[in-house]
C-alpha cells in the first residue's frame, strides 16, 4: 500500500538546514492499522505530511498503492489526495462556515461525484459515525468529540484506502477519545488502511502495529500488542531535538 | 461547481460584512465616478446617426484672399457665406444638400387665448428633412415649389404642436413667427439628440429648434441669426441685403453623397465653384483646398469631444484604480485570513485552480454588487451635472450601452483587484495550517 524508501525531508531556511526526515523506510500493506510514536520534533507529522502527500519530499523514493509519487504535480497530488487518502487531523479541522452535511461533502465535491450519489455517500457516512440526526447542525454546535466523529466520516466519504489519522484523540477526554479509537478499528475491520500518530500508550497498545520515529529515522519497529504501557511510555519519552 | 463557488462566496460575504461592504462601497464609488464621465463622454462621442453618418458631408469651402488666415486646424472657415449656401444649393448637380442657420421668433396664434412665446427656429431647405430623416407625425415637408413660389409654410415639432394645438393635426392652421402667418404643412417628431451634429458650430449640446421654415423666407422676412457670424475681410453692411452678399460667414450646408464616386465629384464641383467666384473677382486665391467632412469627422473636428473631456475620463480611471488598489488590500487581508480552511481544501483534494476559482467567483460577487449600486452611484452624479445646467440633460444620461458597461468594467476592476491576493492563496501549503487550526 505505502513504501518509502530513504525518505529524506530537509527545510532550508536563510543559513539553516534542518533535517525534519532522514532515510526514512517504511513499507505499510493493505488492511494495516499502525500506530506511529516517539517524542516531539522527531518528525512523526513530517512523516504524515510525506505519506498523505501534503508536503514534497527532498529525495528518497515513495510509492502509494503502485504509483511512484516523486514525480507528480501539485495538482496530481492534490488528485491522488482525494482519491485514496482520508485525513484526520487533531484539531479536527471542520470548516465553521459549512454545516456537517456540507463538511463531509468537501472532498466528494472536489471528486465530481453527482449530487445524488454524495447525498447517499454523505448520509452513510454519518449514519456510521452516529451523527445522522446533526446534519444540519454547524460544527461549533457539536462537542469535540462529534466534531471529531464528523471528521471521520468526511474521511470515509471518499471511500478511501488509506487513512491518516494525527493525534486523532488528542483533543478529546477519555471517553470520547475511547470511541473514536473503536471507530477507527472498525474502519479497519472493513479493510481500510490506518496509520496513526499518536501519543496516548492506550491507544497506541491498541493498533497492531507501533513503530517509533527519533530524530527523523525509523528507530524501532515493534509489535506492541500485549505489552505494558510503560513500555510506550518509555517510547514515547522526551529524547533530543532533531539535529540542527 | 460555479454555483457552488457563488454559495460560497455569498456565506464568505455574509460572515465578514463589515469588510464585504466596505469593498463593495469602495468599488461602487469608483465605477459611480467612472461611469458618470465615461457617460457624458460616451453621450458627447457617439456617432449620432450611425446608419447614414459616413453619407451626410458638409462642405468646406476656402474662399478668401491670398494671405488671410482662419483660426482653424487647415486653414478652412467653418461656415458659408448666405451666397456660397444658395449657390451650392441651386448649383446644377444631382444631389440631396440643404443650408440653415438658426434663428428665433416670438411665436403665437394672433389669438389673445394664446401667450406668444420666443422659440428657437431654423430655416432650412425641403432637403433637411430627407438628410436626417425627420419623421414626420402629420403632414409633411413642404416641396419645392412652396419654397420657391410661396414659402410661408412651417414645419412644427410635436412640442409646439401640443403647446399651441393641443395635440391635434394642426396641419393646413396658420402660425405667427413674429408678425408673419405660416401654413402648417407638417409635424415632426421632436429632435431628441446628445449632441447637435447638424450645427456644432453654435453650440454643440443645444436642443433642437422646434420651427423650421424655408431658407428662402430670409431675404424676404430679413431674418437674423442666432449663432456665430465671422468674416476674413472688413466690409461696411448698410442693411439685411448687404449681409445676403457680404463675405460674412453664418450658414451651414449639409449633403448627401451615398459613395466615394459621388464625393469626388462633389470635391472637383466645389474646386470649380471656388476658381468661378474667384474669376469673378470676389477674393484674389492662387490655390484652393477645400472641406468634405462626413458627420464622425465634423465632430471630431471641430472637436466636439474636447481634450479635457477625455482628461476627465483618464482621472476617472485613475480613481478606480485608487480604489482597486484599497480592495486589493481588503482582499489580502481576507482572503489570507483564511488560509487555514484553504489548507484543508487542499488537503481534501482541492486543486490550485479549483481554489483560484473559488476566490475569483468570490471577488466577481463583490465586483457585481459594486457595479450595480455603482450605477445608483452614477445616477446620483448625472443628476448632479444635470442640475447645474439644462445644457446636460441630454448628455448627462445613461444608455443601455453604458448601463451594461458598468457591471462589465466593475467586473474586470474586481478582477484585477482579485488576482494577486487569489493566486496568493492558491498556493497555500496545507501542511502549514492542518496542524495549527
Amino acid at each position: 500500500m505505502l513504501k518509502m524508501q530513504n525518505i529524506s525531508k530537509v527545510y532550508q531556511t536563510d543559513s539553516v538546514q534542518t533535517h525534519a526526515l532522514r532515510d526514512f523506510s517504511l513499507e505499510v500493506n493493505e488492511g494495516e492499522f499502525i500506530a506511529v510514536t516517539g517524542p516531539s520534533g522527531s518528525g512523526k507529522t513530517t512523516f504524515l505530511n510525506m505519506a498523505g502527500l501534503l508536503e514534497p519530499f527532498t529525495s528518497g523514493q515513495y510509492t502509494l498503492d503502485g504509483i511512484d509519487v516523486g514525480g507528480l504535480s501539485d495538482n496530481q497530488r492534490a488528485d491522488l489526495r482525494n482519491q485514496k487518502i482520508g485525513f484526520i487531523f487533531q484539531g479536527f479541522n471542520l470548516i465553521p462556515d459549512l454545516n456537517i452535511f456540507e463538511n463531509v461533502e468537501v472532498p466528494l465535491r472536489y471528486r465530481g461525484v453527482s449530487a445524488k450519489e454524495r447525498k447517499r455517500r454523505i448520509d452513510e457516512c454519518l449514519e456510521q459515525v452516529g451523527l445522522a440526526s446533526r446534519a444540519k447542525h454547524l460544527p461549533q454546535q457539536l462537542s469535540g468529540g462529534q466534531q471529531q466523529r464528523v471528521a471521520i466520516a468526511r474521511a470515509l466519504a471518499g471511500n478511501p484506502r488509506f487513512l491518516l489519522a494525527d493525534e486523532p484523540t488528542g483533543n478529546l477526554d477519555t471517553l470520547m477519545a475511547r470511541q473514536v479509537m473503536e471507530l477507527l478499528e472498525e474502519i479497519n475491520r472493513n479493510g481500510a488502511t490506518i496509520v496513526m500518530v499518536t501519543h496516548d500508550p492506550e491507544l497506541a497498545r491498541r493498533a497492531p502495529r507501533n513503530i517509533q520515529v527519533v530524530d527523523g529515522q525509523l528507530a524501532d519497529f515493534t509489535l506492541y500488542q500485549g505489552k505494558p504501557d510503560a513500555d510506550i511510555e518509555r517510547a514515547n519519552a522526551p529524547l533530543k531535538t532533531a539535529e540542527v | 461547481m460555479l454555483l457552488h463557488y457563488i454559495d460560497l462566496s455569498w456565506r464568505s460575504v455574509k460572515s465578514t460584512p463589515v469588510i464585504s461592504s466596505l469593498m463593495v462601497f469602495a468599488i461602487a464609488i469608483g465605477i459611480g465616478i467612472t461611469m458618470t464621465s465615461l457617460s457624458v463622454y460616451h453621450m458627447m462621442s457617439m456617432d449620432p446617426i450611425p446608419h447614414k453618418s459616413s453619407n451626410i458631408h458638409y462642405p468646406q469651402l476656402q474662399v478668401m484672399d491670398d494671405g488671410h488666415e482662419w483660426h482653424s486646424k487647415d486653414n478652412l472657415p467653418n461656415q458659408l457665406s448666405y451666397q456660397d449656401s444658395v449657390n451650392l444649393y441651386n448649383a446644377d448637380i444631382d444631389v440631396l444638400s440643404s443650408p440653415s442657420f438658426r434663428t428665433g421668433f416670438s411665436v403665437h396664434l394672433n389669438t389673445p387665448d394664446v401667450k406668444p412665446r420666443m422659440e428657437p427656429a431654423r430655416l432650412v431647405n425641403t432637403e433637411f428633412f430627407q438628410i436626417f430623416e425627420r419623421p414626420f407625425i402629420y403632414g409633411e415637408a413642404w416641396s419645392r415649389n412652396d419654397q420657391d413660389n410661396k414659402p410661408y409654410v412651417a414645419v412644427i415639432t410635436k412640442e409646439i404642436n401640443d403647446r399651441f394645438f393641443n395635440g391635434e393635426n394642426s396641419v393646413g392652421k396658420e402660425i405667427y413667427l413674429d408678425n408673419k402667418s405660416y401654413r402648417i404643412v407638417g409635424v415632426t417628431e421632436y429632435w431628441e439628440h446628445h449632441v447637435k451634429y447638424y450645427d456644432v458650430n453654435n453650440g454643440a449640446f443645444n436642443s433642437a429648434e422646434s420651427i423650421y421654415i424655408p431658407f428662402s423666407i430670409a431675404p424676404l422676412e430679413e431674418v437674423g441669426t442666432w449663432g456665430n457670424m465671422n468674416g476674413w475681410k472688413h466690409q461696411a453692411l448698410r442693411g439685411y441685403q448687404d449681409l445676403l452678399t457680404s463675405e460674412q460667414l453664418w450658414t451651414q450646408f449639409w449633403v448627401l453623397l451615398e459613395n466615394e464616386a459621388q464625393k469626388e465629384a462633389y470635391g472637383n464641383f466645389l474646386m470649380a465653384y471656388m476658381e468661378d467666384q474667384n474669376a469673378r473677382g470676389r477674393f484674389q486665391r492662387e490655390t484652393f483646398e477645400y472641406g468634405l467632412r462626413n458627420v464622425n469627422e465634423w465632430m471630431e473636428y471641430n472637436e466636439v469631444v474636447s481634450e479635457d473631456n477625455r482628461i476627465l475620463v483618464a482621472l476617472s480611471f485613475m480613481f478606480l484604480m485608487v480604489c482597486v488598489a484599497n480592495i486589493l488590500g481588503l482582499l489580502l487581508a481576507k482572503f489570507l485570513k483564511r488560509a487555514p480552511e484553504v489548507g484543508v481544501r487542499r488537503a481534501l483534494g482541492a486543486s490550485k485552480r479549483q481554489i483560484f476559482l473559488q476566490h475569483i467567483v468570490e471577488v466577481s460577487v463583490i465586483g457585481l454588487a459594486g457595479g450595480l449600486l455603482g450605477i445608483v452611484v452614477a445616477q446620483l452624479g448625472l443628476w448632479g451635472v444635470r442640475t447645474t445646467n439644462s445644457y446636460y440633460n441630454a448628455l448627462a444620461t445613461m444608455d443601455w450601452s453604458m448601463l451594461l458597461a458598468a457591471p462589465a468594467i466593475s467586473l474586470i476592476a474586481s478582477f484585477i483587484a482579485g488576482l494577486y491576493p487569489a493566486w496568493l492563496v492558491c498556493k497555500t501549503q496545507p501542511a502549514i495550517y492542518l496542524k495549527s487550526q
